[in-house]
């Protein structure tokens, strides 16, 4: 019994070393690649330059890091009237290349004050207390309390408008009686956008799955359609981040004779860009 | 009594209105000495035109430059992390197995991301299956162990790590806490994850992860409640998109 026991669960450590040994040569090839390929890229972004944006420089200077966080070291600063082309971002960095085709990063707050080739400033989303009123999408994770159980949750949602938005929810609830997953969709209704703290209503509709724990004498597991209706706050916290709590009442509509009701309470904290 | 008063103001915001848009046009009814400058300024204009072609040759080009209309470039934001690892994952009184985990990451801040894992281990036997001969605790589906997570991230002591004398990569450590579900034993339970993390970029797109977490639940599997601990380390590769 005992060697084999050993021998397999050898095997398995060998199976996972190997797997662990893919995964480092992986990403270590994938750097070597890239180191290759870069002066094939620099061309193709020669060529691709045009769709780049190119702004200039009207502050005495703009400085470039070598990362794009507060700690990286500053390595180069691009001189007034130079112009840089904006690559993409990452969070509040741009990542940018100077006349001379070097790289780096910088800042979001210094890229405010750069200028189009029009000589218009380059105004871009800054993520702060306006982008909390006015913004694309919202992504956010929490947890609550479902009819009872624990409800683990994760919503994204789409602004219409600043009042309007349309949202998906994915939850998982653990309960002593019951464990299951919903999945639903809805419309949000911020009353006032412009407040910190401002209120909502919602209104959705979508599908519950709910399996009866091994425990417990119950029917086999089903899945039911249900609808809500719930409101809640936001509350803007600092950067892009905001609190969301709300209260929704569910009917679940079962195959028995009698509509199930549920209350949900939960708490989420969510950020916009 | 009311209505011959009401009639009145009636026609008289009436007739103050038409007057007052009537006013605009008056200057045309008796316009003519407003027409006749503009004749002279017509002739006089004319008259300029013909000393101008005299003296300096007609204008070829016709300057007609539209203003460029700019279409600023969309920028592409890359706050976004996908990869996947392998490790080891201790679960608590049934050894220690190869763990395999995918896990998704979005930066808000430069200091603080979101990051959702989903992940998948074997338990292997506790020691009183091991020493009690043919017992079996578990069936072969209940040792699966599956669990995802929900956390935020912060990141700390960003740096460089330096490989050789021209190569460096950017770094940095991080904190991970949230909550999440695991599927062990024929049960889904709640659980607290906690733990910390360091990330090297080889390029700006390239991650590589080597994490420890801890995954905490309360379980009744030998016997009595208590609260585990599972502890997992994971080496993973990520992309930023």
């Amino acid at each position: 019994m005992e060697p084999s026991i050993t021998t397999t669960r050898s095997r398995r450590l060998r199976r996972t070393s190997l797997a662990l040994a893919l995964v480092f040569a992986c990403s270590l090839s994938a750097t070597v690649l890239a180191k290759e390929t870069e002066a094939e890229k620099a061309a193709k972004e020669q060529a691709a330059r045009e769709k780049l944006l190119q702004v200039f420089v009207s502050e005495p200077y703009l400085e470039l890091s070598t990362g794009p966080g507060r700690g990286y070291p500053v390595f180069r600063v691009v001189e007034r009237d130079a112009s840089v082309d904006v690559l993409y971002r990452r969070t509040d960095w741009f990542k940018v290349r100077d006349e001379h085709g070097i790289e780096g990063w910088a800042r979001a707050r210094d890229m405010r004050r750069t200028k189009l080739a029009d000589g218009s400033p380059f105004v871009f989303n800054l993520g702060d207390r306006d982008g909390f009123t006015s913004h694309d999408w919202e992504i956010g994770l929490g947890g609550g309390d479902y009819g009872g159980a624990n409800l683990l949750n994760v919503y994204g949602a789409y602004s219409l408008t600043d009042n309007m938005k349309v949202d998906v929810t994915v939850s998982n609830f653990l309960g002593n009686a019951s464990n299951g997953w919903k999945l639903e969709a809805g419309i949000t209704h911020v009353i006032v956008p412009e407040w910190r703290l401002s209120p909502f209503l919602e209104l959705g509709t979508g599908v519950v799955h709910i399996e009866p724990r091994a425990t417990i004498v119950l029917p086999e597991d089903r899945t039911d359609q249900t609808a809500y209706v719930g409101a809640g706050l936001r509350f803007y916290l600092t950067r892009r981040f905001f609190l969301r709590a709300d209260y929704r009442w569910h009917t679940i509509f079962t195959s028995r004779d009698d509509n199930e009701e549920l209350e949900e309470w939960k708490v989420l904290i969510a950020c916009f860009f | 009594m009311e209505s011959p008063n009401r009639l009145l103001l009636l026609a008289a915001a009436l007739s103050a209105a038409l007057t007052l848009t009537g006013c605009q046009t008056i200057k045309g009814w008796f316009g003519k000495e407003d027409v006749e400058p503009k004749q002279t300024e017509d002739q006089a204009a004319a008259e300029e035109e013909a000393e101008d072609t005299d003296a300096t040759p007609p204008r070829v080009i016709e300057p007609n430059v539209a203003r460029r209309k700019i279409k600023t470039p969309k920028i592409d934001n890359e706050n976004w992390e996908i990869g996947v690892g392998a490790g080891f994952l201790s679960i608590e009184d049934f050894g220690t197995n190869p763990s395999y985990a995918g896990q998704i990451t979005y930066h808000v801040t430069e200091d603080f991301f979101f990051r959702g894992d989903l992940g998948q281990s074997t338990a292997g036997k506790t020691s009183f299956e091991r020493l009690g001969g043919d017992i079996e605790l578990l069936t072969g589906d209940e040792r699966r162990f599956t669990y995802y997570s929900l956390s935020l991230g912060y990141n700390f002591l960003p740096g460089e790590v330096f490989l050789g004398r021209d190569t460096a990569m950017n770094s940095s450590f991080y904190l991970l806490g949230g909550i999440g579900s695991v599927d062990f034993a024929g049960d889904q339970r709640l659980t607290l994850n906690l733990g910390a993390g360091f990330r090297v970029l080889p390029t700006d797109w390239l991650a590589i992860h080597l994490a420890v977490q801890d995954r905490v639940f309360d379980s009744d599997l030998l016997g009595e409640t208590k609260v585990t601990n599972n502890i997992e380390m994971l080496l993973s590769t990520t992309v930023f998109f």
